[in-house]
């Protein structure tokens, strides 16, 4: 296997550059693949698309208008090809991006099945909406829900987060006082069914 | 700087999970990024400290069993200047 192939997409036009990445990916048969672009969106589009295909991007040179990509494919259990490129690249026809304004939690973890890898999800959801570029106006939280955001919860620290970025946390005061959790409320506020029910009325709500 | 850990399964990760926190080293149990691996996974997140305290850190889960650690590289790109990481294996 040699070290280094380079794929020279100068001069190309979009999406050329990512055309020709993703069949030296396919091909394999080298530990890092360096790609030249010259111009700055197919070198953001190689970027992002090395990102789907399950390599590392170990750095990016600029010189001039020429940028030097060089990525680094992983051998850490990766599917078979066909599989690594079913996602859309960035050619792909876009599709305009859902908002969100309400995201209602309802339980403590997502989904029926073992309850403690509910629990895990719930967690592992909350922490990819702190990543997320755009956020939902609000959260709010009723039943089992509104234990993420008492003292001692696993999943304080990311309403946090999202609380400090201007996402409103709202937890029904019927849910705490039937947990007798109301003074251990530790982000955002308490609400009522007639605040909920109406904001849930309005704009997009995702029901996690 | 913070670093990923990955383990062989989300089960492993749980465990390693438990063991550092008995022991108050700083990580946090998140998704595994889909730029490390595209199916779904937990792996640990860890606050690498001062640099005395970074590599112990990450000798500790190579003990509790991670099989790849990554430093996590923040950079601003592209044009809405958007912070993006990504992953250097260490």
């Amino acid at each position: 296997m040699s070290d280094v192939r380079t794929v020279d997409a100068r001069g190309q036009a979009c999406p050329q550059p990512v055309i020709l990445t993703r069949k030296a990916l396919a091909e394999g048969g080298f530990a890092l693949l360096e790609v030249v672009v010259d111009d700055a969106s197919s070198r953001e589009n190689v970027v992002r698309f090395a990102s789907y295909a399950h390599c590392v991007v170990e750095k990016v040179e600029e010189e001039g208008a020429v940028s030097r990509i060089l990525i680094r494919p992983l051998a850490m259990d990766v599917a078979e090809p066909a599989r690594v490129f079913a996602r859309p690249g960035p050619s792909a026809p876009e599709f305009p991006a859902a908002k969100t304004e309400t995201v209602f939690i309802s339980a403590g973890g997502i989904g029926g099945g073992d309850e403690h890898l509910a629990g895990l999800l719930m967690r592992a959801f909350l922490y990819t909406l702190t990543e997320a570029e755009t956020l939902p106006v609000r959260i709010i939280l009723m039943n089992g829900g509104v234990r993420l955001a008492v003292e001692g919860s696993e999943s304080l620290i990311n309403l946090a987060r999202l609380a400090e970025r201007g996402v409103e946390i709202l937890a029904c005061g019927t849910c705490l006082e039937f947990y007798q959790l109301k003074d251990a409320l530790a982000v955002g506020r308490v609400s009522n069914m007639y605040e909920i029910a109406g904001l849930l009325l309005q704009g997009t709500t995702l029901h996690v | 700087m913070e670093y990923i850990a990955a383990f062989a399964s989300s089960h492993a990760a749980l465990r390693a999970e438990q063991a550092c926190k008995a022991e108050a080293l700083p990580v946090e149990l998140i998704p595994l990024p889909s730029q490390i691996r595209g199916d779904c996974g937990f792996c640990l997140l860890l606050d690498g400290g001062g640099e005395a305290e970074t590599e112990p850190r990450l000798q500790r889960l190579r003990d509790c069993g991670a099989v790849a650690l990554y430093r996590v590289r923040v950079d601003q790109a592209g044009p809405s200047s958007r912070k993006v990481k990504s992953y250097e294996r260490c």
